[in-house]
């Protein structure tokens, strides 16, 4: 399981135990989470998709996710 | 669905950030094997009392103080894996909850062969030595050592913890 979470974290400022204080779960879960060695429940992947409000296909992945700044500039024309 | 985990006094004492050096994988792993070390040689020990004298004074001496020495050093283990085993359901995340589900699953089948061998042991002993309180121990021990697989399989195992929650 791929994700973005850490990309969205630094994005929105957000900490590792403000985000897992959101979403119900203790804050080393969601270091591990991005560490890669954790796959999150379904309720927990849309908890955390709710969170961020994208969807969740935006941050978690079964494939590797391209960069947030490689998909901006393949969908800038 | 998963809830989210509640802040009992146990789970906060658990979690408290003073006991972080407990959770190093350096740190486990050297409990596990402390701990390991004193059940073996507590076996061993009780083994030689039932072949030699039965019940006498230095196998309780011995037995005691293994058995002192053991508290602080399953609290170090403890402390480690974050009470995972002895904490309410409630107070666990997802997450946790699955490290000790895969622990408990991993051990069960060396569990069941030391109950098995606590029981066979501890009738041996009695068979060839007629010594019974050190046959019971033997039993108790095994299905004590049984008993802590589980936490000596996620304290070894475990990946060390992320750092810096606040980042």
């Amino acid at each position: 399981m791929h994700d973005r979470i850490a990309v969205l974290r630094a994005d929105r400022g957000v900490s590792r135990r403000e985000l897992a204080d959101a979403v119900g779960v203790h804050p080393q879960t969601i270091g591990y989470l991005e560490r890669g060695e954790y796959a999150p429940s379904l309720a927990l992947a849309l908890r955390i998709a709710r969170f961020f409000d994208l969807p969740v296909e935006s941050i978690f992945s079964l494939d590797p996710l391209p960069s947030l700044s490689q998909e901006l500039l393949r969908r800038t024309p | 669905m998963s809830t989210p985990p509640q802040q009992t006094y146990l789970a906060r004492t658990f979690d408290d950030g003073r006991y972080a050096w407990a959770r190093s994988r350096r740190v486990r792993r050297r409990a596990v094997v402390a701990e390991a070390a004193l059940v073996a040689a507590l076996v061993g020990a009780t083994l030689i009392a039932s072949s030699v004298s039965g019940w006498s004074t230095p196998y309780f001496v011995v037995l005691s103080v293994g058995l002192l020495g053991f508290v602080p050093l399953h609290s170090v283990l403890n402390l480690g894996i974050r009470g995972v085993y002895d904490r309410d359901d409630r107070s666990l995340d997802e997450h946790q909850q699955r490290m000790r589900e895969r622990s408990f699953l991993a051990m069960a089948w060396p569990a069941t062969a030391l109950h098995f061998l606590a029981w066979a042991g501890a009738a041996t002993v009695v068979a060839l030595t007629e010594h019974v309180v050190p046959a019971l121990y033997l039993g108790f021990l095994l299905w004590f050592a049984a008993g802590l697989l589980p936490y000596w399989h996620l304290a070894w195992t475990s990946p060390d913890e992320p750092a810096d929650l606040d980042a």
